[in-house]
């Protein structure tokens, strides 16, 4: 044994001598091993991160660990990854509480949370509608003999302002375009409304009047946008449970037993608030929260401009007082003469980084007050119209609870635009068939028939007359009874109510899912538990497909793995570089030695003697050099850790699942490195060992010749 | 009589291409233990090839070679590499010495190469052999800071470090000048005479036939004889027939 190491000793003196006889070659090769291993080291903690952090938005925001879906669906399941209009193409499961009772037996499974992902068109706040309503509404009151006088003048006035408004920009876009840009019923319909007479008109006929601003003018307000919203139906409370990063921003949850709609927060502040107004937002938290400049950033620029173009918006808004008032302040803050307001606030939304905070505040303070910055307010009813599996069209009306977020995810549209509804109301809309519905459908449409109703009509009449509601037992379907529903069809007001119905809190546990979310115990037995999942859903009867959280995000799960592909693609690059240059240089070194190697031959040296005269020296360089890579590598990780990797913009901020990385460094990272370093080091030195080992002992004698 | 050394019939043909150029063309030699055995003949007369054969270092394409006993045809490449450690001092011509390594350490080497003595040990031995070659100051030097004959004597001592019973040196002294050689020969001739160990070296220079015991004339990869060095030197370095050519 004291031999071994003895001779393990000279080996070492001899490969150490011979490093250092051949400084530069030992340097360059060792300088390659350093970038390589400090590369890994840096590379896969960042990556580990990435997909710690991203794990945790992916896992926290709502897929859950596992999700489950019927095995027989069309599609695969994508979460987030999906970004066509419907959800994917899913078989249903019947019932969600066998289900839930079957996964539930899997002991690694803690909770199963029910959903639905579906997605919807919804009108939402044509602010002309609000003010022709408005003065529809004083109308109505005035013939039914109320003394409204005092109010209608200024109504009239505002209606007077959006009609001008429309009229400029239909001006402006003759003048930009050409005229037959303008369809020419439009321009009629604009020249009546601002011909001298058009208000003596109206007060002959205020409800045909009406009829022709509803009709003709309002569409010409394209600010009537409709919202898409993604939601998922749920269980709201078994959600929140589950998904402990979900924090109410405003308003309250859905209560238990409840219809109604939360907004994602991201959603409400990009899609319902007023643009002029998110932008300015964007514009704000941008250079306050990181670090960005209007003069250098070519994305806030684009805002500035936009928001300086399309003050209509916020003109349409305004009836002549507000006008007014608006025309005295930003006079005043601008320091301007100008008598446009909408010249005015172009100016104003033409910020820079020197008065971006100003004007911030004073938009907040001072104009914002008067402006409806949200075209849904918390508490407003919101009319869902979907289309239904079958392709008829269902609509639901459903109270608008509050916002929410998730934690740390706030600026990420990845996890933010996903909104929440209670299950029942999903499922409505979703129009799951199932085999009582398809006989009420059939009654509905034997009387259709005879009554010669139109049968998307019907359906919707139906569903909203949800027969185990016990607030509308006049909408009770029954089989027999199918005139009793096409009765319900004139009880149109009973609908306006609905979104206050409660539902009994069973049924969110009994009816028809599409999937389920599937929090675990232990995330480490993730696959296991999957499989497990699948058997239990066989057992009980059901085909249960399960899927891991990476899977079930879509693209953007995969993102992480694409990213280590990456890495470990350079790697092997730089290694296999590695790899040639010390062969090379080994090679090199191996071949000045000829002589050398045939004395020590010679003397008595056995080949393996040689062979580990050669690793040593390769080890030797790649232990060094590996080690002070690695090293470096932990220091960077070290310094990033404590300064943090800003999120530059917000997939960034998800997949960092917050504002900053804060990549943490393993043990594994180090041990990867280094055994890279160590196995590329010894194979490297393979090609010149086995040229070492040929060389006879003869050549010592002929070293001279 | 043990032969530390039995050569019979031995053919050595080296293949250049198409082209065979026999070096040696049965050769028989035996020396007995403790001679001190100079190998003479002209340049390309077959020394180095005999020698290797000698030094198991090469195999020979037809005939036998015995060394210490050993029938080295029936010997695996490994189980050679083990009688040349154990058995063989090898000298060069250019010393070849390990140029990274003291010469301490270079005189060391083979004995940590045996795995056997103990540091104590071989501290001990590598000192004794400093002493002897008279380079004990230069223990700590690298080879390229001595001088021509210096390395020799660390070459010599490293030879004999593991006590071997067979040495063999080819043309030792053609790099040192002729003061110097005579020096190494008068070393190696001590050594001979005071641990017991056979000696075989190879020379073309006639000079040094006296301090053989023996001397075997080589031309043309064949014996011409083999007589003592009297009867070399009085044959006044004109040896009979074939007349040495070269040198
Ligand atoms: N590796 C080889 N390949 C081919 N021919 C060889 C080889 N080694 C030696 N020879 C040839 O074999 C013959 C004997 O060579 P050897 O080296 O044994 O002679 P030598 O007596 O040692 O000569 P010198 O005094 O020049 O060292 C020569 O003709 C030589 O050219
Ligand atoms: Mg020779």
């Amino acid at each position: 044994m004291r031999g071994y190491l003895d001779t393990l000793k000279v080996i070492v003196v001899i490969a150490f001598r011979n490093l250092f006889a051949s400084r530069l070659k030992t340097l360059i090769v060792g300088g390659i091993i350093l970038f390589g291993s400090m590369l890994v080291v840096v590379g896969t903690a960042l990556v580990d991160s990435v997909d710690a952090s991203m794990s945790r938005s992916i896992i926290g925001s709502v897929t859950g660990h596992i999700q489950v879906y019927n095995a027989k669906s069309a599609d695969e399941l994508a979460v987030m990854g999906n970004f066509q209009m419907e959800g994917a193409d899913l078989e249903q499961i019947d019932d969600f509480k066998t289900m839930r009772e079957a996964l539930l037996k899997v002991p690694n499974v803690k909770t199963v949370v029910p959903m639905g992902l579906s997605g919807a068109m919804v009108p939402a706040g044509n602010s002309v509608d609000v003010v022709l309503e408005k003065l529809r509404d004083l109308v109505r009151r005035q013939q039914a003999g109320e003394d409204v006088k005092a109010a209608i003048p200024s109504q009239k006035d505002h209606v007077r302002q959006i009609v001008a408004v429309l009229a400029t920009d239909m001006a402006n876009v003759g003048k930009v375009l050409n005229d037959k840009a303008v369809a020419p019923e439009e321009r009629a319909a604009i020249a009546r409304a601002t011909a001298p007479d058009f208000w003596d008109e109206f007060d002959q006929d205020p409800l045909g009047t009406l009829e022709f601003l509803e009709n003709r003018i309002a569409p010409l307000a394209s600010d009537a946008d409709m919202l898409f919203l993604r939601y998922v139906g749920t269980d709201p409370a078994a959600f929140a449970k589950s998904f402990d990063r979900m924090k109410i921003v405003d308003g309250t949850t859905i209560p238990p037993g409840r219809r109604g709609f939360l907004f994602s927060k991201w959603m409400y502040e990009g899609q319902v608030k007023l643009k002029t107004a998110h932008r300015l937002d964007v514009i704000h938290d941008a250079i306050l929260k990181r670090d960005k400049a209007i003069a250098t950033d070519p994305d806030l620029q684009r805002l500035v401009k936009q928001n300086a173009t399309e003050v209509k918006e916020i003109m349409l808004q305004l009836d002549s007082q507000q006008t007014d008032a608006f025309r005295a302040k930003l006079q005043k803050e601008l320091a301007s003469q100008e008598s446009d307001v909408s010249k005015l606030l172009a100016e104003f939304f033409r910020v820079d980084d020197g008065n971006i905070i100003r004007r911030y505040k004073f938009f907040y303070d001072e104009l914002a007050p008067s402006l409806t910055l949200y075209r849904v307010r918390v508490g407003d009813t919101l009319t869902i119209k979907a289309f239904t599996k079958s392709g008829y069209v269902q609509s639901r009306n459903l109270r608008v609870y509050g916002t929410f977020t998730f934690e740390g995810l706030e600026d990420s549209h990845l996890a933010g635009n996903l909104n929440l509804m209670d299950m029942v109301s999903f499922r409505e809309l979703y129009g799951f068939a199932t085999p009582e519905r398809d006989r009420e459908i059939q009654a509905i449409k034997a009387a259709a028939g005879l009554k010669e109703i139109d049968r998307d009509h019907a359906e919707a009449e139906l569903f909203g007359a949800q027969p185990s509601e016990p607030e509308s037992p006049a909408a009770v379907a029954t089989v027999d009874d199918a005139d009793a529903v096409l009765r319900g069809l004139a009880g149109k007001h009973r609908r306006e109510r609905r979104e206050d119905q409660a539902y009994d809190p069973a049924q969110l546990e009994q009816g028809v899912v599409l999937n389920a979310a599937v929090i675990v115990r232990d995330p480490r037995r993730i696959p296991q538990t999957m499989r497990d999942i699948e058997a239990a859903g066989t057992r009980a009867g059901l085909t249960l497909k399960a899927i891991d959280w990476q899977k079930a995000s879509g693209l953007v799960g995969q993102f992480v793995t694409m990213i280590r592909y990456v890495l470990y693609i350079s790697v092997l690059i730089i290694f296999a570089v590695a790899l040639v240059v010390i062969n090379n240089a080994l090679v090199m070194t191996t071949l000045e030695r000829i002589a050398e190697i045939g004395t020590l031959r010679a003397v008595g040296a056995q080949r393996r003697f040689l062979l580990g005269m050669l690793l040593v020296e390769a080890l030797a360089v790649g232990g060094l050099f590996g080690g002070i890579g690695s090293a470096l590598g932990a220091g960077i990780v070290a310094v990033l850790r404590i300064v943090g990797i800003p999120a530059v913009n917000d997939i960034f901020y998800f997949f960092f699942s917050g504002p900053r990385l804060h990549p943490g460094l393993s043990v594994a990272n180090l041990a990867i490195a280094l055994a890279i370093v160590l196995v590329v080091s010894g194979a490297s030195s393979i090609y010149p060992g086995l040229i070492a080992m040929r060389v006879s002992p003869r050549q010592a004698m002929q070293s001279d010749e | 009589m043990t032969h530390i050394v039995s050569v019979q019939q031995v053919f050595k043909n080296y293949t250049l291409g198409t082209f065979v150029v026999p070096a040696l063309r049965g050769v028989s030699l035996d020396v007995e233990e403790g001679e001190f055995l100079a190998i003479a003949g002209p340049s390309g007369s077959g020394k180095t090839t005999l020698l290797n054969l000698i030094g198991c270092v090469d195999t020979p394409t037809k005939g036998l070679v015995r060394i210490a006993g050993n029938a080295t045809e029936t010997m695996s490449e490994r189980q050679l590499t083990r009688l040349r450690l154990h058995t063989i001092g090898f000298i060069f011509q250019s010393f070849n010495l390990v140029p990274v390594l003291s010469v301490f350490q270079n005189i060391e080497l083979p004995l940590l190469l045996q795995r056997s003595a103990t540091t104590k040990e071989r501290r001990a031995r590598v000192e004794a052999l400093l002493d002897r070659v008279g380079i004990r100051e230069y223990a700590s030097h690298r080879p390229s800071e001595l001088s021509g004959g210096q390395r020799q004597r660390v070459a010599i001592a490293r030879a004999l470090v593991t006590r071997p019973k067979l040495v063999l040196a080819d043309e030792p002294t053609a790099n040192l000048d002729s003061v110097t050689g005579t020096n190494i020969l008068d070393l190696m001739k001590e050594l001979n005479r005071t641990e017991k160990t056979t000696f075989i070296f190879s020379t073309h220079d006639a000079r040094v036939w006296s301090y053989a015991s023996s001397v075997v004339r080589l031309a043309d990869g064949q014996i011409v004889d083999r007589v003592t060095a009297e009867e070399a030197v009085r044959a006044g370095g004109v040896p009979g027939q074939p007349s040495p050519r070269a040198t």
